[in-house]
């Protein structure tokens, strides 16, 4: 066996029906691939190719149940024998990630491997040289994952794939989300790693020019889950180059398509053809991205721009990631509200700043389909979904359902009416999104990368529909990529840094910058080293200290003893909070204390009126338990903000010795707060350019928490899934017994916090024994 | 896998579970999307509770300011993250984990009651995993879900009385523990149902036995 070349995929009689669908999505699927060869699949949306992907990597079963039959070997053993054998890149960036830094998620592999941690710096370095995340290009590896751009993070789930030293690589639909020029790398990137490692590559694409060059083999798979063509690229494209365009393939050498020609009926215009329907005037919008703990991280992404938005013309949005363009979107749209700046939309009360106006008021004038077009569904049928806005901005409705039944149809939705939106293909979502959009007749439309990722029926429909806003006098607002929708624009307006920096019917006149500015959006990092003393203890005596205070309300009798204890208690917060030394401190440790004391004091107040109300209205009773209450809220409020949730995990694995992989699911769990922080809110953004924002009455707004709480839950199981697949594919099922790349020491300033922990208990022994009440 | 395999997946019935369809045997076999369900589940209710709790506050505080053991009533649905947890993967330990995480991020955020959140998640926890318990883990409908969710309850009252409504006499406490007890029963129980069912039916459990129910309820 030895000196034989590795990497044979055997594919025999592979059938495959997940529960609850009439037919098997693979149908008797016989592939063989040699060592080393590099195929590329493709196949017309849902045909099946992701779900072949998951069966060569053996994880069929990880989130479905059904009937299998056939085998898939890899150098005749299952592929599942060794964790990593088989590696898998999934088409969402990000989708996969488990960890704060690069190295700690390359690292996640060899930790499901049982390496000791010693051994993991080489190999998790090598990983990143070979996917260009490496020092030498900027990117240490305990850089956080947070800021890497969508390829980068491509790059990375392939860094964590090829730790493992793989001899198969899959990998679907790695560069659908990405713009052309990340893609690049990505393909770059691949093409030298399975070079160099002699790696058998499988590849999922539906726009093949980029990586025909690339690959030996194009196999197509028809939508009855069967294999229909097999072959050198260039014969297979001869061939069927045309059936596959038909189907919604990119095929090199076949034109693009054109858009769709929608003709609707007409609504009468908001505003007159030229005139301008959203105008910015040094517009500067900031992100505050808050950490669990409640530090603030505050990025300036767009820096004074001036655009203006004419009725009845497009306009694109370009420049490379990070560099503003969707937050001048909604900033447009009046979606967000400006730091710097006023944005003017026609027809709006005069005075009134667009993001101050009502739901209904907004969804008028203003449509916005976001990427995420799942985001934007409001509504429980596909009928619904096309009518609500309608219905919310009180256009006639025999005018709306003549246009949505016209859209519903040129777009292919038409049998679908009764249909839950949520379940939906990725293609279908988008082209109800918008239509959606422009049934009631906004004057404004804002689309956020309407035809990312899309095959080419898709974006025939979406271009179609746009187009047909942009005749009837919408103003229209695209952020892209897409050479095809550029081509079509008024304007192409670009943007670096926040900035815009070129205009023009090219992009080309030259915008001169103020001087100043760096070249990315990422805040500047001058890291502050000066922490408080609180902040030298780990995770575990954190809480073990704030955890201390259970046994207070057994001691304290009187006010006087609580009294007594809080005291101790602030002398040992003001200890804990001193930060010694020189040079910046890290902000927010003052904010982070004064925001729970806020919400104690809530707490204590309404302790201390039941207390008042319900004990006899005795107030003497009442303060005393408000002191005594106050007393078990003071610790936390102090040590909880320096518990780090990234080292949490370690913690309580290697220290409680707690089981393994529910520690690792609960942590790459909390890596994902901020992101289900920022989906709540698209969610009920989306709610409010849809014309169905809740107003100020508390049921509507708690109708609104429960809606968006649904729409919340149902993403996060899809994620669920993904990761559970990404996981799975990095040797995660079977990791019971792991190691960890991160050390969980006990240090100094453990035990003292622990002991600073107990102080209190003490003085409320000894106030008890003194003060005998 | 060789040969046909129809997989145990959720189709596995035990003999007299009824018509409940139960979570891949052995229980103790967590799959790696049971975990991470259960966890991002946890996650995501402790959002939801952050987004709850700023809405909530008012008529809360009115009930409270009137007569403060009937507030008990409006806290149920800090309770759901622990019985949907469990009505969902269907194992021991679910509701726990679930109800914990939850309460984690309610703790690491900064929410009222500090690090004794983690506290009264476990024994909220505890509780539903308790009422999952008395049915076997082998019924999953509505009946179970409102013992689950009034169960949740109890461990928690004691907690605070003992913590906070210290001064309060006796028949306080109990009226608190009942209005808790039922808001359990009602907003998490009934809700926490409700809930499962809308996901169910939204195709967000097709990895899970609710996920399965609801394909067999379709017609066809």
């Amino acid at each position: 066996m030895s000196g034989d070349p590795l990497g044979r995929v055997d594919v025999t009689g592979l059938t495959w029906r997940p529960y609850g669908r009439p037919q098997p999505i693979l149908r008797d699927l016989d592939l063989r691939i040699e060592p080393g060869e590099r195929v590329l699949l493709a196949g017309p949306s849902g045909s099946g190719k992701s779900t072949l992907l998951r069966g060569l990597a053996g994880l069929l079963l990880t989130a479905d149940a059904g009937e299998l039959s056939g085998s898939v070997r890899v150098d005749g053993e299952d592929p599942q024998a060794r964790a990593g054998l088989v590696g898998l890149v999934l088409q969402d960036p990000g989708a996969g990630v488990v960890a704060a830094s690069l190295g700690r998620d390359v690292a996640f592999g060899l930790e499901n491997l049982g390496m000791p941690p010693e051994q993991m710096p080489e190999p998790v370095a090598a990983a990143l040289r070979a996917v260009r995340l490496d020092p030498s290009r900027g990117f240490e590896p305990t850089a956080p994952t947070s800021a890497l751009s969508g390829g980068e993070l491509q790059r990375l789930a392939l860094a964590g794939a090829l730790a493992m030293a793989p001899r198969v690589l899959l990998l679907d639909e790695p560069t659908a989300m990405l713009d052309a020029e990340s893609a690049g790398v990505v393909r770059a990137v691949v093409e030298e790693a399975a070079r160099e490692r002699r790696l058998t590559l499988v590849v999922v694409e539906h726009r093949l020019g980029p990586w025909l060059p690339l690959v030996d083999r194009l196999v197509v798979i028809g939508a009855d889950g069967g294999i229909v063509a097999d072959g050198a690229p260039a014969d297979v494209v001869d061939e069927h180059g045309n059936s596959l365009a038909a189907q919604g393939i990119w095929v090199p050498g076949i034109p693009d398509p054109e858009p769709l020609d929608i003709v609707l009926a007409p609504k009468g215009r908001a505003v007159e053809h030229g005139a301008p329907v959203s105008e910015a005037r040094g517009v500067s919008v900031r992100h505050t991205s808050r950490s669990m703990s409640g530090r603030e991280r505050v990025v300036t992404a767009v820096r004074d721009a001036d655009l203006t938005i004419e009725a009845g013309s497009a306009v694109a949005l370009v420049g490379p990631s990070g560099s503003g363009k969707s937050s001048l979107l909604a900033a447009l749209g009046g979606l967000t509200a400006p730091a710097a700046g006023r944005v003017e939309l026609a027809g709006a009360p005069a005075g009134m700043p667009p993001h101050r106006l009502s739901s209904p008021e907004l969804a008028r004038r203003v449509a916005w389909v976001p990427q995420w077009s799942s985001a934007a569904l409001v509504t429980r049928t596909v009928g619904e979904e096309v009518l609500v806005t309608a219905r919310a901005t009180g256009v006639d409705d025999e005018l709306a359902r003549e246009r949505a039944e016209v859209l519903l149809e040129r777009l292919g939705l038409a049998g679908l009416e009764a249909r839950d939106p949520r379940l939906l293909s990725g293609g279908e979502q988008r082209r109800l999104a918008v239509a959606a959009a422009v049934v009631h007749g906004p004057a404004l439309v804002l689309a956020d990368e309407p035809t990312v990722g899309q095959d080419r029926r898709t974006w025939a429909a979406v271009m179609g529909v746009l187009e047909a806003a942009r005749r009837e006098g919408v103003g229209l607002v695209v952020t892209t990529h897409d050479d095809g929708v550029m081509a079509r624009a008024d304007e192409i307006v670009r943007m670096r840094a926040g900035r815009i920096v070129g205009r023009g019917r090219d992009g080309e006149v030259v915008v001169p910058t103020a001087a100043g500015g760096s070249d990315t959006t990422r805040p500047d990092a001058e890291p502050p080293t000066r922490r408080a003393l609180a902040a030298y203890a780990g995770p575990l005596s954190l809480l073990l200290a704030s955890l201390l205070v259970l046994p207070l309300p057994a001691l304290l009798d009187s006010w006087r003893q609580s009294l007594v204890v809080l005291a101790v208690e602030v002398v040992l917060g003001a200890v804990a909070l001193v930060a010694p030394g020189r040079g910046p401190v890290v902000p927010g440790r003052w904010r982070a204390l004064a925001i729970r004391l806020g919400w104690a004091a809530l707490a204590i107040a309404g302790v201390a009126w039941s207390t008042w109300l319900v004990g006899g209205r005795n107030t003497e009773v009442a303060l005393s338990a408000a002191v005594r209450v106050l007393t078990l809220l003071v610790p936390s409020a102090v040590l909880m903000p320096f518990v780090d949730p990234d080292e949490l995990g370690d913690h309580l694995a290697q220290r409680v010795r707690l089981p393994a992989r529910p520690v690792v699911a609960f942590s790459a769990a909390l890596q994902r707060f901020q992101a289900f922080g920022e989906l709540w809110d698209q969610l009920v953004l989306a709610r409010r350019v849809r014309g169905v924002g809740a107003g100020r009455s508390v049921v509507a707004r708690m109708k609104e928490v429960g809606a968006v709480a649904l729409g919340l839950l149902v993403g996060v199981f899809s994620q669920a899934s993904t990761l559970a697949l990404a996981m799975d594919a990095r040797g995660f099922a079977g990791a019971y017994r792991r190691t960890w790349a991160g050390p969980a020491t006990w240090r100094l300033a453990d035990t003292l916090v622990v002991l600073g922990g107990l102080v209190p208990l003490a003085a409320a022994l000894l106030a008890h024994s003194l003060f005998l009440e | 896998m060789t040969n046909t395999t129809t997989t145990p997946g959720t189709s596995g019935r035990l003999a007299g579970a009824g018509r409940y369809v139960l979570a891949t045997r052995p229980l103790g076999r967590w799959r790696t999307v049971d975990l991470l369900a259960a966890a991002l589940l946890g996650v995501a209710f402790g959002v939801v509770y952050w987004a709850f709790g700023l809405v909530y506050s008012g008529p809360a505080a009115a009930l409270e300011a009137i007569y403060p053991p009937a507030q008990g009533l409006v806290f149920g649905p800090w309770l759901l993250a622990g019985v949907v947890g469990g009505l969902v993967i269907r194992r021991p330990g679910a509701a726990l984990f679930a109800e914990m995480t939850a309460a984690s991020v309610s703790a690491l955020i900064g929410t009222k009651w500090g690090a004794t959140t983690l506290v009264a998640g476990f024994l909220q926890g505890i509780g539903a995993e308790l009422g999952f318990a008395l049915f076997r883990y082998a019924a999953f409908g509505l009946l179970a879900a409102i013992v689950a969710g009034a169960l949740s309850t109890p461990f928690e009252t004691i907690y605070e009385w003992y913590m906070y409504w210290t001064d309060w006499d006796l028949v306080q406490k109990l009226v608190y523990g009942v209005c808790f007890a039922i808001s359990g029963a009602v907003l998490a129980g009934g809700l926490g149902f409700a809930l499962t069912r809308a996901l169910a039916s939204a195709g967000a459990l097709n990895a899970f036995p609710p996920g399965q129910e609801a394909r067999d309820r379709l017609p066809g």
